[in-house]
């Protein structure tokens, strides 16, 4: 096998006997199990799901799920590798070529692969580490009318709620500005967003 | 907040016995801004001053502290409002001094009060900084924008006294976030324009 375009590691000995396998199932079947890989790798949390319709294609194609079971595990490399390293169409047309897949079959997936790669791709990025990521924003303005200390007082404030997402749990974090404080926070705020812009 | 209460105007006339009208000033200043629980030792640092005893020391800090606070309480900002609170029989020229001493402090000591005031954590400061993450374990090549943005939060000034509690907090925002937050904050803008035009 030459060099691969999805990984530097060799392959488990396995994913030759699997595409064989797979290079068994007529172009309908391989479209369908193609969809359910698809339709996972772009829902990653519907896990049951996609154990349900793996279970079901193996039902209606009278296929044991448990090698079916393997040979999708061996299918998913390629995409978890491509997604890594951005990997063109061709590329992965390619590599499951490189694999054993027949022509007609690895031309098929490529298709698909280009179809959903830019759902896919956002899908990596947001997976992306983020440090203490703001996820909502709440807030009130009002006016205080009177303190212990002072009868009359009539000057605007503002709340924020800040929610943050602190390893797997949020926190919610209040802070009071003054309006003043507030004009300077949101020039400044405008100001991160015409440097975000200038890079995207 | 305290309340004037009867004796305040008698131990007032204590500091007839004041060395000097800086004196007095001075004492005016240093009871508005102590809290009641600090009265008893400014109460022992005057009393050599005034050559009073412990307790007319005390009455009168008391005194002074409640009618300076009252006076900003009320928001009094005219000489004859302040002139009224005295009794009748009040010696003059104490009762003219101390309003004029109240008048020359009152905005500063109404700035005082309202900077005192309680509220939730106070935004002092805040930093921000944009990076381009070029490289994860999960996507090898990417160039994606965003934001770290630092805020310095400080707890309640009643609560912290002379040491405030000041804590940062880094947040990072996506482009998205930013875009979201900055609509929210628009809209605060435009209802604090709508308000301030009516």
């Amino acid at each position: 096998m030459g060099l691969l375009n999805f990984t530097r590691e060799p392959v488990p000995e396995a994913v030759s006997g699997d595409m064989h396998n797979l290079n068994q199932l007529s172009a309908q079947q391989f479209s369908a199990l193609t969809e359910v890989l698809f339709r996972f790798l772009t829902e990653p949390k519907e896990v049951e799901r996609f154990l349900t319709q793996l279970s079901d294609f193996a039902t209606m194609n009278k296929i044991s799920l448990g090698p079916l079971k393997n040979i999708v595990k061996s299918i998913l490399l390629v995409p978890n590798g491509a997604l890594k390293r951005n990997l063109s169409s061709e590329q992965v047309r390619a590599d499951f070529i490189a694999l054993g897949l027949s022509e007609e079959k690895a031309s098929y997936f490529a298709e698909q692969w280009k179809v959903n790669s830019p759902t896919l791709t956002r899908l990596a990025v947001g997976q992306t580490l983020m440090i203490n990521q703001l996820i909502d924003m709440e807030w009130k303005f009002g006016v205080t009318a009177g303190s212990s200390e002072l009868e009359k007082v009539g000057s605007i404030f503002l709340q924020l709620k800040l929610v943050v997402k602190k390893g797997s749990q949020l926190e919610n974090v209040y802070v009071e500005l003054t309006l003043p404080q507030f004009y300077s926070f949101l020039h400044e705020m405008e100001r991160v967003k015409t440097s975000l812009e200038s890079f995207s | 907040m305290a309340a004037l209460r009867d004796g305040d105007f008698a131990a007032l006339q204590i500091l007839l016995k004041a060395p000097s009208k800086d004196a007095v000033r001075q004492l005016c200043q240093e009871c508005f801004s102590s809290p009641p629980a600090a009265l008893g030792p400014l109460a022992q640092r005057a009393c050599p001053g005034l050559a009073v005893s412990a307790e007319e020391a005390e009455q009168l800090v008391s005194a002074l502290h409640n009618l300076t606070r009252h006076v900003v309480y009320r928001g009094l900002t005219r000489a004859e409002d302040i002139l009224c609170l005295f009794p009748e029989n009040f010696h003059q020229n104490l009762k003219n001094l101390l309003t004029k001493i109240i008048l020359e402090n009152i905005s500063a000591w109404r700035n005082e009060a309202q900077a005192s005031q309680i509220s939730l954590p106070r935004l002092v400061d805040m930093d921000w900084r944009v990076d381009i993450k070029t490289s994860s374990d999960s996507i090898i090549r990417m160039a994606v924008p965003t934001c770290l943005l630092q805020l310095k939060i400080q707890e309640d000034a009643a609560l912290c006294g002379n040491n405030p509690v000041v804590s940062a907090l880094t947040v990072e925002l996506s482009k998205e976030t930013l875009d979201t937050m900055l609509e929210g904050l628009g809209r605060i803008r435009d209802q604090l324009s709508a308000v301030a035009n009516k």
